[in-house]
């Protein structure tokens, strides 16, 4: 009896002694990821998950955060919903991530946003998307819809002309980004003639392109979503309308849409967004020479992943200030007005909303698949968030917040 | 109602359903011809369109690319058929269960060699006016194809010796087989055929739908219940429902909006399952 009580506690100080080491050998600080690698939704995630390695190492050169390497549990959600939460559970309670990078659709971040408000993990998410999110523990890095049209609709109108028709994805994105551009048409002395949302699997746009032609806009606002919507350019220029109706989006070319469309049909449309490869910077050159080098330069970089980039940047300087990974500090160093020399200009974290201060860029497609960079909007704010959302004053919020109408 | 509107309207419904029916022919042929669902039908698609993008990319010109593609999609289909297919004769949930796994691997495979993004060949910029209305030509003329098309495989399959041999093996293979039609071989060709019908519609179809890893998915819901609503005479049953629903729906759209075109598709389909649930060609006396 004795012997063996003797072994239990040898035993026990044994495995002690090896949790001791590796607990010192493993003393990293962990981070999680959440992006989709595969399915439908690829077309922006491996850019996303890229740009997060990348940014990790980037961060590792330079030291770590505090002195300790970062390292990161990621997770393929395979397109599909089921998976973000299951993944963020399993972050969360096995892991023991001290920050969170995940999600490309808004249903996705409100599928993930409360686990990481109830588990008190700073969560980013990091794409372009309609605006509104609003929770202490979550960090958007993306530009919003009232950010990208605020500037996009005055030059839409002031360009082509006051009449608009607009041509959405029937979800969240595409019908709130409709409210924003009736309301900076309005704002702008602009009418909007006529709409067509649609679901994401159509591929056949006949239809529209003829009520376009019957409501005979100066300009239509175009929000293609996924790769199916992305034909409705090619058809859109097909027709022979894109010589006489302007077309503007605000995410043409997050996906790298692009490149898909053939140039005849690409050339001359206009996107406003917070990143493109030609914008011109010494932080954005060392930023593609680092990308070209670790995964070549087939692929343009899209939006969403200088977002993700900054995102992972953010929060190891506000790591950095605090001087722990621990939440309560880190989030009170993300609120305290950061900057960054990102790849899209300089960037600021806006305490009250979470959101981003950024340049949003008006480009124009040229004939080789690219962008040429018409206008810069320096320091954009996030308007209608910084206007709904103060979580310094109220740190208890969590909403996602629609415009009303 | 101007009538210029009304006549593009018609135009383009007309070339809606064309596009739907091209993409669909070749489920109908395997449905019709061999009892088999095959949920991969939009991967083999999507096959077509990469193979012919590829073809143009090393310079063949398009016209040439198409053939290209049929012949890559006949080739994986009749391997497939030997692989799998052929163990599942007789078993139709097997048979959806391994088409629509291979339909998963089908998709991965594509972003793993060619990546998320692939360049578009675009459509030719050919246009003319009716009225008002100005109306691109290359989708327009996916009517004469798909004319031409469902001519081609009417008389493949009923005036041709493969055409009545693929079907008695099919409807009896015993006896089939007692007269010295080879129907295994036969068998694998008409699997083989079917997915060369949906490499083509991938393929002319490119210039209006750009190829990406995911393309099979926007057709595999629409093409499936058309083949469902067509019931056992695939061939007109087919040609009739797409007219039928693919055209009423971009009609519906046109008039109304885009959601509004997939309600009326959805329901329809519902209504003509409710009162044919063997289909609408359940009762006619045709064969194809």
């Amino acid at each position: 009896m004795k012997n063996t009580l003797k072994d239990v506690l040898g035993r026990l100080s044994l495995t002690s002694v090896i949790a001791l080491a590796s607990s010192a050998a493993f003393a990293d600080v962990k981070v999680g990821a959440i992006f989709d690698l595969t399915g439908g939704l690829n077309i922006y995630g491996i850019q996303q998950n890229n740009a997060l390695n990348l940014a990790i190492k980037n961060v590792n050169a330079a030291g770590g955060v505090n002195g300790e390497t970062v390292t990161v549990v990621g997770y393929d959600a395979q397109s599909e919903l089921s998976k973000y939460t299951q993944f963020a559970q399993t972050s969360v309670l096995r892991d023991g991530i001290s920050a969170m990078f995940a999600g490309l659709t808004s249903s996705s971040r409100e599928a993930i946003r409360p686990i990481f408000r109830e588990a008190n993990i700073p969560y980013f998410y990091s794409s372009l998307y309609e605006g509104g999110a609003c929770d202490r523990q979550t960090f958007v890095t993306g530009s919003s819809a009232s950010q990208q049209l605020n500037v996009l609709m005055n030059w839409a109108v002031e360009t082509y002309g006051p009449k608009i028709y607009i041509m959405a994805p029937d979800y969240n994105f595409g019908t709130i980004s409709g409210h924003w551009i009736h309301k900076f048409a309005a704002d702008n002395g602009a009418e909007v003639v006529g709409e067509d949302y649609l679901a994401l699997s159509v591929t056949d746009y006949a239809p529209t392109i003829q009520k376009i032609q019957a409501a005979s806009p100066d300009v239509v606002v175009a929000l293609p979503v996924g790769a199916a919507q992305t034909g409705f350019l090619e058809q859109f220029a097909a027709a022979g309308l894109k010589d006489t109706i302007g077309v503007v989006s605000t995410n043409y070319g997050s996906g790298n849409q692009q490149v898909v469309v053939s140039p005849q049909a690409g050339e001359g449309l206009v996107s406003a967004m917070g990143y493109f490869p030609s914008v011109e910077s010494d932080a954005n050159a060392a930023f593609k020479a680092a990308w070209e080098a670790e995964y070549g330069s087939d692929t343009p970089i899209v939006a969403g992943a200088v977002d993700v980039w900054n995102a992972v940047h953010l929060w190891a300087a506000a790591v950095n200030k605090a001087g722990t990974a621990d939440t309560e500090e880190v989030i009170a160093a993300l609120e305290s007005g950061l900057t960054f020399e990102a790849p899209n200009g300089t960037v600021t974290l806006e305490p009250g909303s979470h959101h981003l201060r950024q340049d949003v860029y008006i480009a124009r497609g040229n004939a080789n698949s690219g962008f040429d960079i018409v206008q810069t909007f320096e320091d954009s704010a996030p308007t209608y968030e910084n206007e709904m959302c103060d979580l310094i004053e109220n740190p208890d919020l969590a909403e996602h917040f629609i415009p009303e109408g | 109602m101007e009538p210029d509107f009304l006549a593009t309207v018609l135009l383009s419904s007309l070339s809606s359903a064309s596009i739907l029916l091209i993409a669909t022919l070749g489920l109908a042929v395997v449905y019709g011809l061999m009892g088999v669902i095959n949920l991969a039908h939009g991967e083999f698609l999507m096959v077509g369109a990469y193979s012919a993008l590829t073809a143009t990319q090393i310079g063949l010109p398009f016209l040439l690319a198409i053939p290209f593609a049929v012949f890559m999609t006949m080739l994986i289909g009749a391997v497939v058929e030997l692989l799998i297919i052929r163990r599942l004769y007789g078993r139709i949930f097997d048979t959806m269960l391994a088409t629509w796994g291979l339909g998963m691997v089908f998709n991965q495979t594509a972003v793993l060699l060619f990546g998320t993004v692939s360049p578009g060949i675009g459509m030719p910029q050919w246009n003319f006016r009716i009225g008002d209305f100005s109306l691109a030509v290359y989708p327009l003329t996916m009517i004469v194809v798909a004319a031409l098309l469902l001519a081609f495989v009417y008389v493949l399959m009923t005036k041709t010796v493969y055409g009545m041999k693929a079907r008695a093996s099919i409807q009896e293979p015993q006896m089939a087989q007692a007269i010295g039609i080879d129907s295994a071989r036969v068998n694998t060709l008409t699997f083989a055929i079917g997915c060369g019908l949906a490499g083509f519609a991938g393929a002319i179809l490119l210039p209006i739908i750009p190829a990406t890893p995911s393309m099979g998915l926007f057709f595999a819901v629409k093409g499936f219940l058309t083949v469902v609503v067509a019931g056992p005479v695939a061939l007109t049953g087919t040609a009739l429902t797409a007219l039928g629903l693919g055209g009423g729906a971009s009609v519906t759209a046109s008039f109304m909006t885009s959601v509004i075109g997939d309600v009326f598709f959805f329901f329809v389909t519902a209504l003509l399952l409710w009162l044919y649930p063997l289909g609408i060609s359940s009762k006619w006396r045709r064969k194809l």
